[in-house]
């Protein structure tokens, strides 16, 4: 009935007495590139890992290509294999060669053979223009590398969607570029994709709408073209006006 | 010198072979039981971990002889049984070594876990998966310098095993020094026998290290 991949509804996430995530509503739709930026410490990355259940929400649900993922008995393991995610500090296995990490998924959640998991490892990493480095080891590896091998591993299982962290924030700032053009190679072949970024130049030409979020919450959604042009919450206006002056200043 | 090696050869050789069969044992099943320990000091809730503290507590807090002399007279005297000494030695040893063992261990998983754990779970792996395949490969070769510390250690500790009347190699050496009075030059040839045994040991372990480091990662020390 809906081709809606991701779905939160009422989310919340609270620490202590801190709310780290306030009753957050969003949905996902194939295709999709939803765009999340906005101050740190605002709980981006807490909603990003709610929504991959790498953390329990507090209160509100989860909902994978309609399955609710928030009740119980549900086999977490199962739906974290159809949801990608890319780490804002990559955290490639150290022991593992690319290949090694990419196949490790393949071969013991998928359980695909030796020779499948080896075949679509490889696509994987060609994807990402990594197929030469495949039997070099992480610390063997520029941080913009290891970056592109950690979004091969995301996407080498198939994932109905890919979450993105912050995936270029860690890096020098001459290794991001090779990171957005893999991201903008994805996005042309319409993978399905929710990040966390504040690569404007980026989001203007792929995101299919922007969300500024702070203190935990959603201030403000739109297209690109609403953000860049005339933005009408207060604070979403003076935190772009920021980041636009820092761009330009790199 | 040479001639006492040569005259009480077989029975020189049979204690040494009896050192190195406890030492091994109880390296492995030390390193074996361990890794279950620590296992389930970190992931299997409150009262697993407070049992092991004990267990742990138990083991490195009292004397190896004690221990031995618990598990060969004591407890097979409560229940009126015979146990035989070098099955007692094999127990004492591997029980002994895992305590210490599951500290080095646990320390090596912990300083992997976080991140390399939450990485393995988004990819949909099971926590048993994850700790098979990424936490533990990780922590396994960290702890091999630590975990050549403790076999250093425990080789030499089963000389304690004289007490029990296991003929290993130091109660070959005692027994020798009696019979022969050439005190200081028997006891002085058994320890070089241990020297030349744990440096090989040593060395081995160094290129053991070595083989399964990860590319890339130099460890300074």
């Amino acid at each position: 009935m809906t081709d809606i991949v991701l779905e939160c509804r009422k989310l919340w996430k609270v620490y202590g007495k801190i709310a780290a995530v306030k009753d957050v509503s969003l949905e996902v739709r194939e295709g999709d590139i939803k765009l999340i930026f906005g101050p740190s410490g605002s709980g981006k990355s807490t909603l990003a890992r709610c929504l991959a259940m790498l953390t329990m929400p507090t209160k509100g649900d989860v909902f994978l290509t309609g399955e609710c993922l928030t009740k119980p008995g549900v086999d977490l393991n199962k739906a974290r294999a159809k949801i990608g995610f890319v780490f804002q500090h990559i955290w490639l296995f150290h022991h593992r060669t690319a290949l090694g990490n990419v196949e490790l998924a393949l071969r013991h959640v998928l359980k695909l053979s030796k020779e499948e998991a080896r075949e679509r490892a490889m696509r994987a990493l060609r994807e990402v223009k990594m197929e030469e480095w495949a039997n070099h080891y992480p610390a063997q590896l520029s941080g913009g590398q290891q970056q592109r091998v950690g979004i091969a591993r995301a996407l080498a299982k198939d994932p109905k969607i890919i979450i993105l962290d912050e995936p270029t924030s860690a890096l020098d700032p001459e290794l991001t570029g090779e990171v957005i053009d893999t991201l903008r190679d994805l996005a042309k072949k319409g993978t399905t994709m929710l990040t966390i970024s504040h690569e404007m130049p980026f989001a203007r030409e792929v995101a299919t709408e922007m969300i500024f979020f702070d203190e935990g919450t959603i201030v403000e959604r739109g297209t690109p073209e609403h953000f860049f042009e005339h933005p009408s919450s207060e604070r979403a206006k003076k935190f772009l006006a920021r980041l636009i002056k820092r761009t330009r200043r790199e | 010198m040479i001639d006492l090696l040569i005259k009480y050869f077989p029975m020189i050789l049979q204690g040494f072979l009896i050192t190195v069969q406890m030492t091994l044992f109880g390296v492995l099943m030390g390193l074996v039981l361990g890794i279950l320990l620590a296992i389930g000091d970190l992931y299997g809730g409150k009262t697993a971990s407070t049992a092991i503290r004990f267990y742990v507590e138990f083991f490195r807090g009292s004397p190896l002889v004690v221990q031995l002399f618990i598990f060969y007279f004591s407890i097979p005297n409560m229940f009126n049984i015979l146990i035989d000494r070098f099955l007692v030695g094999f127990i004492v040893f591997a029980l002994n070594s895992a305590a210490y063992q599951k500290g080095y261990i646990k320390g090596a998983m912990e300083s992997v876990y976080e991140d390399q754990m939450t990485a393995a779970l988004s990819l949909g792996l099971s926590k048993t998966q994850a700790i098979r395949h990424v936490v533990l490969p990780q922590a396994l070769r960290i702890v091999i310098p630590a975990w050549s510390n403790e076999f250093c250690s425990l080789a030499k500790s089963t000389a304690a095993l004289l007490v029990i009347g296991v003929p290993e190699l130091t109660s070959a050496g005692k027994t020798i020094a009696s019979w022969t009075w050439r005190v200081l030059e028997t006891y002085t040839l058994i320890a070089l026998i241990y020297l030349l045994w744990i440096s090989v040991m040593m060395k081995l372990l160094d290129i053991l290290y070595n083989r399964v480091k990860i590319p890339g990662i130099e460890i300074v020390t």
